[in-house]
């Protein structure tokens, strides 16, 4: 049973502060995406979990016990963390099996009992075959399976993944996922996934949390993140959005030029604030002359792409904005038409542009 | 999973977290930091210490820089200096540039083999290279000269090496391997893409040449440009041999003067030190400029092979252009030196009956101080780089994994020797160690001391290269599995930098095998190297038993080096297979 609480975790680096002050709680067992561009900070955390670094304000507390905190930090070899690095880092000068068994050698264990379990190991990630194998002699995908089982056999109460999956093909890497949302739910380890690439935390995780400039921007399900993004950096980072900026004129009521436009206010925001309304290319919709709906927009086609299921209309609305829509790939507009955008009200997000701390 | 005690109270924190104070890290950063302030810092504390006191009256005073500026005869040294170093790096960039050029990327014949002579000329000490062309130029008896005298029936000799003129020559010769090496692998490194890119645009050879390969290439000429002065200032093998017989005098041969006074003015000798070293340290911070503003020459794709340009029939003019080293840097001197070295008397010139191992067996055999000076260079350069590539893998792993705070400092600290020309780094161990509480002088401490601290620079830069290539995750992977610091360092670190420690070794192990100014001041007849006995010899003036001893110092240092190299195949070879013994599934 390991449950993760993160308080008011800082880290400056000389002037820079990459961590703003983060708070989040990893249920035990749970899979927790950090997602962000790069330098958002979800490295520095991870470094921070892993004990290399020393936060500059705040503590990370695995089941009530601080590890982490400004007073110093346990080291990495007392936390019982396991982490998977970007580059594997698999020792080239030891074979897959003796990179596995190191975590157990240091331990001590009895050679029956570090057979039994390095042959378990392996079968888990299937590399049973390969033991006897040098890195150099591995493919990208079968390194990445020796770190992480070399991470598991020790049994760690937590696990640390850095972006594990960034170095591998396109076509691997899916199926890599799979393997990793796979082995999580066969051990149900407490586990903290880093990434960049949103499929990736959409398809393995349990919770995602977004970050952005050294602050957590939201935390939730994946289906929240998709589809109740927090603010106009959220909905923007998962998936495709758009943005139109005006002004909250009225409750749920964005004024934008000499339009209003009608939405999900979850901006907090008051009267007369600068706003952001976000929708998805895929909820606009090109709708012939009186429609009869609210909520709809002039503008000039600007570009058009055929993409087999669906067809991509970049729309001018003018005031330097423009709108995407994903619309059926049955009708073809040409550039410079003018067409009329439904905004479906239910679809708009009217949100702060990002969380400040 | 995982059992924790569940502990709240922040004083049991505490308690937990300072019981993980790295104690092993520091006491090895503590011993570490200490080695470098006794090799390094006091030393040369005690040069700038001495150069403000007075040699009879041990007073403050500035009146040794006075001198240095005012009293006859002190600033032509210093000029001499700087002739000797300006015209040895012109030369050897004329020379080097081409030649680097002329083997890297045209189809000029026997390329290989004149990379490899120019490497020769780079393991040669230029000591050595002057005494060779002692042999062959010396005015009177010199081998060319008889031989010109015959053809010509003049009385005038072809050529005096006891002239600046000489001096330059042998200084140049022997600091063209810099320039060479600098620039050739500038060009085997330099992305082919690059060129093309030119090419396609339009570009034709020429063009595509003084518009991208030469400006790419540039910063490692100046920088062979640099290093050839600093070679051409520091040198002192060189102008003891050709220019104090003339009585002309540069910096370091005036150092040894002060030496050899009696009694010995050495506080002077500490503030003569001191243009010495601005103009070394200057020119390193240029390098450091060059070197930093313009790293792209270093990075770019080893696709393939640079293109290669056809000289036609230009191919023969290039080879014997490129033969210009070899022939002058080794072929000439070492058959010299070798013919010599067989000779019962060297002026009677080759020939079967003068033929003789007399010297070899006199050397090896019958003579004690040979004997003892080939067992102290071996005991010397074995240990003293054994210790130097400890420390200076020791420092590196220190600044690359930022262990402590103020790596700058130490990194800087490390570097000086790189600026501190032998003989100046002499001056302040004889200063720091020959007199109470440390007073060494006389023994092998403070020689095996002196060559450490000159090649530290060398060492630190090979282990800070090793380090850069073991990716700092790899120790991370190990300690986040349970290991400690000092258990990942010797299950992980070492044995992923085991061959290149061997390399490096080797890289302190030669030049110290050839180190002469550091070893000039700090010997006594017991702790004679085989460097400070040539110079001694020399001075003798018996050639035969020079050249001998010239010889075998060549041929030691060689066999070392091939032990060395056959120990590191064998090493690998043993880690492959106990690695595959290993554990089973």
């Amino acid at each position: 049973m390991s449950q993760i609480q993160i308080r008011g975790l800082q880290k400056s680096f000389g002037q820079f502060q990459a961590l703003k002050g983060i708070d989040l709680t990893v249920e035990d067992g749970t899979l927790l995406a950090l997602l962000g561009p790069s330098g958002c900070g979800k490295s520095t955390t991870l470094q921070l979990l892993a004990g290399f670094e020393t936060p500059t304000a705040g503590e990370i507390r695995v089941n009530d016990r601080v590890i982490s905190s400004p007073q110093g930090v346990v080291p990495p070899e007392r936390r019982e963390i396991s982490l998977v690095f970007q580059n594997y880092a698999v020792w080239p000068h030891k074979t897959v099996a003796e990179n596995v068994a190191f975590g157990l050698q240091i331990r001590k264990v009895t050679r029956a009992v570090l057979e039994e379990k390095l042959s378990k190991t392996l079968k888990t990630v299937h590399l049973d075959h390969l033991a006897d194998r040098y890195p150099s002699e591995l493919s990208g995908g079968q390194q990445q399976r020796v770190a992480l089982a070399r991470a598991l056999i020790v049994e760690p109460s937590i696990l640390l993944l850095d972006e594990p999956l960034s170095n591998l093909d396109a076509h691997l890497r899916e199926e890599m996922r799979f393997e990793i949302r796979r082995v999580h739910d066969l051990l149900g380890l407490t586990t903290v996934y880093v990434t960049h690439d949103q499929g990736e935390a959409l398809v393995t995780a349990n919770q995602v949390a977004v970050m952005n400039g050294g602050s957590v921007q939201q935390l939730g399900s994946p289906r929240e993140i998709f589809e109740l993004p927090a603010n106009a950096f959220v909905a923007a980072f998962i998936g495709s959005n758009n943005v139109i900026k005006g002004l909250l004129t009225g409750p749920g009521t964005l004024r934008f030029g000499e339009q209003s436009l009608v939405g999900n206010d979850r901006s907090g925001a008051a009267l007369g604030e600068h706003i952001t309304l976000c929708i998805r290319p895929s909820k606009v919709r090109i709708v012939g002359a009186n429609p009869g709906v609210t909520n709809v927009l002039p503008g000039t086609v600007l570009r058009t792409a055929y993409l087999g299921e669906y067809c991509d209309v970049l729309v001018d609305i003018g005031a330097g904005l423009s709108v995407r829509a994903f619309t059926p790939p049955s009708v073809d507009y040409r550039v410079g038409q003018i067409v009329l955008l439904h905004l479906p009200e239910q679809d708009c997000h009217l949100l702060q542009s990002e969380n400040r701390v | 999973m995982g059992v924790f005690a569940i502990d709240t109270s922040s004083a049991t924190v505490g308690a937990e977290i300072r019981r993980h104070r790295p104690w092993v890290r520091w006491t090895v950063v503590t011993l570490v930091l200490a080695a470098l302030f006794l090799l390094v810092a006091q030393p040369v504390g005690w040069i700038l210490f001495n150069s403000v006191h007075d040699d009879t009256t041990q007073q403050w005073t500035l009146s040794n820089y006075v001198r240095l500026v005012t009293a006859k005869g002190m600033l032509q040294p210093i000029f001499n200096s700087i002739i000797l170093a300006f015209s040895t790096a012109a030369i050897s960039t004329l020379l080097g540039v081409p030649l680097a050029w002329l083997v890297a990327r045209t189809n000029m014949p026997c390329r290989g083999l004149i990379r490899m002579l120019t490497l020769g000329a780079f393991v040669t000490p230029s000591f050595i290279g002057a005494l060779g062309w002692i042999l062959l130029a010396a005015p009177n008896a010199g081998w060319l000269n008889t031989v010109y005298r015959q053809i010509s029936g003049g009385d005038l000799p072809l050529f005096n090496i006891y002239s600046m003129g000489g001096a330059i020559f042998v200084c140049a010769i022997y600091t063209v391997p810099y320039t060479f090496t600098l620039v050739a692998s500038a060009l085997d490194e330099m992305a082919v893409e690059l060129e093309d890119a030119a090419t396609t645009l339009g570009a034709g050879v020429l063009r595509t040449m003084f518009s991208v390969t030469i400006p790419m290439v540039m910063p490692s000429v100046i920088v062979g440009f640099i290093l050839s002065f600093i070679q051409g200032m520091t040198l002192f093998g060189v102008p003891a041999f050709l220019l104090t017989p003339s009585g002309t005098s540069v910096v370091t041969t005036k150092l040894a003067e002060f030496y050899q006074l009696f009694p010995p003015e050495l506080y002077m000798a500490a503030a003569y030190c001191m243009p010495l070293l601005l103009l070394t340290g200057g020119l390193f911070w240029v390098r450091r400029k060059i070197l930093g503003r313009r790293r792209f020459v270093m990075i770019g794709g080893k696709s393939r092979a640079g293109r290669t340009i056809d000289l036609k029939g230009w191919r023969w003019a290039g080879l014997s252009f490129a033969l210009i080293v070899p022939v002058t840097a080794v072929l000439l001197p070492y058959f010299a030196l070798i013919v010599v070295s067989l000779s019962k008397a060297w002026g009677q010139g080759p020939s079967l009956n003068n033929l003789t191992f007399h010297w070899y067996r006199w050397a090896i055999l019958e003579n004690a101080e040979t004997q003892a000076a080939i067992a102290n260079s071996l005991i010397y350069a074995a240990i003293g780089a054994s210790l130097c590539v400890l420390l200076g893998t020791l420092i590196a792993y220190i600044v690359e994994r930022r262990l402590v705070a103020g790596t700058t400092i130490i990194a800087a600290l490390t570097n000086l020797p790189i600026i501190i020309p032998g003989i100046v780094l002499s001056v302040g161990f004889f200063a720091a160690y020959t007199q109470p509480p440390l007073s060494l002088y006389g023994t092998s401490a403070i020689i095996i001391a002196a060559f450490v601290a000159t090649f530290l620079p060398i060492a630190y830069s090979h282990g800070g290269a090793m380090l850069k290539g073991i990716s700092p995750d790899l120790e991370r992977v190990a300690r986040i599995l349970g290991a400690s610091e000092s258990k990942t360092f010797t299950s992980i670190t070492a044995p992923l930098m085991r061959s290149g420690l061997i390399s490096g070794w080797l890289l302190v192990f030669i030049p110290i095998m050839r180190e002469l100014s550091v070893a000039v001041f700090l010997i006594t007849p017991s702790t004679n190297v085989m460097t400070t006995l040539i110079y001694n010899y020399k001075d003798g003036g018996n050639y035969e038993a020079v050249a001998a001893a010239s010889v075998l110092l060549l041929v030691v240092t060689m066999v070392v080096v091939a032990i060395a190299q056959m120990l590191s195949v064998k090493l690998a070879k043993h880690k492959r297979a106990s690695a595959e013994i290993g554990v089973a599934t």
